[in-house]
């Protein structure tokens, strides 16, 4: 129950590691990734921008480029027209220009009215009336200097054909027309958007071009934006100047076009581009965390049976010796962990020192007792001796030299006895003889005031008893059983053998008896008188010579008498240690 | 014992998740697109979008149809083999309203995602459907009579639909009706039947013009039907007396409204359906809420407003 109590309060040493494993690592990892992501979004964050800009960068130079080649095709147009003597060798020159070159859609020569001179169609068919010339704005002539370049349009010039295309125009004098004719070329605006579709930022970014005034030039996904699928807030990133702008989590990347009003920006966005791979570093992390744990735990597993087990097997042994000291014996286990085997060489060296003091100690405080009652044992009461003493002196003058002699001798033996050249244990034998003087003295002074008999089994006459073992209880019968009667007292002392081959010594009398708390007392308390040897003196000689099964037990009852009983095992010999 | 008990449980979790985190490298999903019909410009154009969301949200898309406008057991058998082939979504438009509905449920039963597109089915199985507000889009093209004649001058319109089967005709055409029925003005003369197709249109226009001679505005409720009107208009040179109502823009269809032969075009946003149909796919497929009617929008798109800048990229698609 306490075992149990003691278990739910406190920790276990293999629970504690785990925690404690847990904890550190957990810990670790949580400050390291914590570290390691805040110092990867901010390069990220830079590269992200360096990718940009230098994205953008290509672009625009591609474009660039582009567009330059674009001129470059016009001026060759204009030479070709040039070169030809008439209209027809104009036409069929332009023809020939066109299909040449993949990216033009039409070649167009107007004059500053708008009526068409010469055209190259690729195959298509000429509309007679076009309403709203998409490609050319008659309308505007004055204005329209060196190579100006229209934003993407549908081309209308031809029956159910309308691709997109961005219009250059550039005005020329022409000898053949004799005034100043603009040449329109259509040139397809799929190279255009080309380059800009393959502009990649990072995973998601990309590139349009818009003009100055927010419209959309091109788009890579320009069909989401017409469709409304998608949103592009263009109007405040064209106010942006050229170069790398950070907006919450949008990197805008700016670059405007050589010569003209075009400009690219390129898109990236951060939060795209960080959350996605910190949530795969969380993700590698934390199934790192998990395994190191699921480690961590296997290793203290391992650990706990190596250390843990054993640690809890002495602790086990040291309850157990902390219980039952006498019969406690410890085997060192052997352990591979050296500490483990200290500890426990240690415990059974330990425990064996402490059982060799306990038992020091022990047989010192025996000896001390013993020693102690030999002293009393040693003393004699003085007025027992007067009083004898007395007697044998008026047994002299009165004459009665037999009983004198007899007095006498019973008091010698008495004494003899009580000495019996300093052993404790004596025969029964002896035992009941130095009993049987004192009763000899008591009748004499007595004045034959009680009888009394001995009823011996001779077979233990020989085993040995504590001396003065007998005395004391045929004192205490005499003063306080008989002193008090009227009647003739008796005193029977039996010595027989019970059931269990103990000896047993009664000393019964017929006297007045005692209550069972009196009877009680009478073991627990020293003589008052302080001088010879009180119950509680015999029993404890016996108990400390026999131990605690054998010594004294009292039975009585009022008015009918008392009987003493005294337990002791059969010694035959005497032991060799004997003090 | 409780102790090891709980340790072998959180062993065991921790291999799960190791296994599940590796098992989750992305795996490309499959979307099935089953259209009408693929040689439309309509279709076209649903394509494009398509193929554009597929590149955004890097699915596996197969794009197919029948070769005719009318076959729904072709359809059928498509979703049947979709499913067979591992779709884990197919966004479909379906020719009949009620013909397909036995197949997409019995497609959704095995665990196939269903977006629809354009032309609804009447089965619920189904996680959304993108499509134009066909009854709205009629009363558009009822409205452009009212905005051409106003309420007073007498119109006698003869209306040429297709396959009755087809709910988006049918939505459309109930639409233009229910608008012009509280114009005093307006008599609606008949609706001649024509199958999916610029020959049929045409002829069913000509049966159309030969029975009322009188009728001055002429509808059409989708590509083909557009397609056919514009035909008899130019065979029997009515451009100028007779106010022509399409639908779609098909570059033939656009070539008529810059000449005249088609008058109104109320052209839908299909790039936006393929697109939003294939996004929708992704994202029912990744355990995202989506709203259960997504409305494209339809613009009316004449000779006038044809060139501006905003309907040029609506009316020319971007190739």
């Amino acid at each position: 129950m306490i075992k149990d109590k003691v278990k739910n309060k406190s920790i276990h040493l293999s629970t504690l590691t785990i925690i404690a494993i847990s904890i550190t690592v957990a810990a670790a990892v949580a400050v390291s990734v914590f570290s390691f992501i805040t110092v990867y979004n901010r390069s990220l964050v830079r590269d992200a921008s360096t990718s940009s800009e230098q994205a953008v960068g290509q672009a625009t130079g591609a474009v660039n480029n582009y567009l330059q080649e674009l001129k470059v095709k016009i001026d060759q147009i204009c030479g070709e027209i040039s070169d030809s003597k008439n209209i027809d060798e104009v036409n069929e020159r332009i023809a020939v220009a066109s299909r040449l070159q993949t990216d033009i859609e039409a070649i167009m020569v107007y004059d500053k009215d708008g009526n068409l001179l010469a055209f190259s169609s690729n195959g298509n068919k000429l509309k007679n009336d076009t309403q709203l010339n998409l490609s050319f704005d008659k309308s505007n002539t004055e204005n329209i200097k060196g190579y100006n370049m229209s934003l993407p349009h549908v081309e209308n010039l031809f029956y159910e054909y309308y691709p997109w295309v961005v219009t250059i125009t550039h005005p020329e004098y022409e000898e053949l027309f004799g005034e100043t004719v603009y040449i329109t070329v259509d040139f397809s605006f799929s190279n255009i958007a080309k380059y800009i579709d393959n502009v990649g930022i990072g995973q998601h970014g990309y590139c349009y071009i818009a003009d100055e005034s927010g419209n959309i030039v091109y788009h890579p996904q320009q069909q989401m934006i017409f469709s409304g699928i998608k949103q592009e807030d263009i109007s405040d990133v064209v106010k942006l100047a050229d170069g790398v702008h950070r907006n919450n989590n949008i990197i805008y990347s700016l670059n405007t076009l050589d010569n003209n009003s075009w400009r690219i920006v390129g898109i990236s966005h951060i939060d795209e581009l960080t959350s996605e791979k910190t949530e795969t570093i969380l993700r590698v992390v934390l199934i790192t965390m998990l395994c190191c744990s699921a480690i961590a735990i296997a290793v203290v597993l391992v650990f706990s049976k190596i250390v843990t087990k054993p640690v809890r097997g002495i602790v086990a042994e040291m309850q157990k010796f902390e219980h039952r000291v006498d019969d406690f014996k410890y085997s060192p286990v052997f352990d591979r962990v050296a500490e483990v085997q200290v500890i426990s060489e240690s415990f059974e060296h330990m425990s064996g020192m402490i059982k060799d003091l306990m038992d020091e100690v022990r047989a010192e405080e025996i000896t001390l007792r013993k020693t102690e009652l030999k002293a009393l044992q040693a003393q004699i009461n003085p007025h027992f001796l007067y009083n004898t003493l007395d007697s044998i002196q008026w047994m002299c003058e009165q004459g009665k030299n037999e009983d004198a002699v007899k007095m006498v001798g019973a008091l010698a033996k008495l004494f003899r006895i009580s000495i019996s050249r300093g052993h404790e244990l004596i025969s029964i034998k002896d035992e009941l003889k130095h009993a049987e003087s004192y009763l000899i003295i008591q009748s004499y002074r007595y004045k034959n005031q009680f009888k009394y008999t001995f009823n011996v089994d001779k077979s233990v006459e020989d085993c040995f008893v504590n001396k003065i073992t007998v005395q004391p209880l045929i004192e205490n019968a005499i003063y306080h059983g008989l002193d008090r009667m009227v009647d003739e007292g008796e005193i029977d002392i039996n010595v027989s053998v019970d059931l269990n081959n103990d000896i047993l010594i009664d000393v019964r009398d017929n006297g007045v008896g005692m209550t069972s708390s009196q009877c009680v007392k009478i073991l627990k308390k020293e003589r008052s008188d302080s001088s010879g040897i009180g119950i509680k003196n015999v029993n404890d000689r016996l108990k400390i010579y026999f131990g605690e099964n054998y010594g004294i037990s009292i039975k009585s009852e009022l008015d009918v008498g008392t009987t003493v009983t005294v337990r002791i095992p059969q010694l035959r010999e005497e032991p060799e240690n004997e003090v | 014992m409780k102790f090891k008990k709980l340790l072998a449980v959180f062993l065991a979790c921790v291999i799960m998740l190791s296994l599940t985190a590796c098992g989750s490298s992305d795996k490309k999903y499959s979307v099935y697109v089953i259209t009408k019909s693929t040689n439309s410009n309509f279709w076209e154009d649903v394509e494009r979008g398509v193929r554009a969301a597929a590149t955004e949200y890097n699915v596996n898309i197969v794009f197919e149809g029948p070769s005719s406008e009318e076959d729904y057991l072709a359809q059928n058998k498509m979703i049947n083999e979709a499913v067979e082939n591992g779709a884990d979504a197919i966004v479909f438009s379906a020719i009949d309203y009620y013909q397909s509905d036995k197949t997409i449920e019995a497609a959704a039963a095995a665990g196939v995602k269903i977006v629809m597109i354009d032309s609804d089915i009447s089965s619920k199985e189904k996680s959304t459907f993108i499509g134009t507000d066909n009854f709205a889009a009629g009363e558009t093209a009822a409205k452009s009579v009212i905005d051409k004649f106003g309420t007073e001058q007498i119109v006698k319109i003869g209306i040429i639909n297709y396959d009755e089967g087809s709910n988006n005709g049918q939505q459309r055409e109930a639409g233009f009706r229910s608008y012009l029925k509280n114009f005093g003005n307006i008599q609606i003369y008949d609706t001649v039947r024509a199958v999916s197709n610029t020959t049929s249109a045409m002829a069913s226009t000509i049966i159309l013009l030969n029975n009322y001679p009188q009728v001055n505005v002429v509808v059409g409720f989708n590509e083909w039907m557009s397609l056919g009107i514009g035909k008899a208009i130019e065979q029997r040179n009515l451009q100028d007396s007779i106010y022509a109502i399409g639908f779609d823009n098909n570059v033939v269809s656009v070539g008529m409204l810059e000449s005249g032969e088609m008058d109104v075009l109320i052209v839908q946003n299909s790039f936006a359906m393929g697109y939003l149909g294939v996004e929708s796919a992704c994202n029912v497929l990744n355990g995202k809420k989506i709203s259960e009617n997504i409305i494209t929008a339809t613009t009316a798109i004449t000779k006038e407003n044809m060139f501006s800048r905003d309907n040029q990229k609506i009316l020319f698609p971007f190739q």
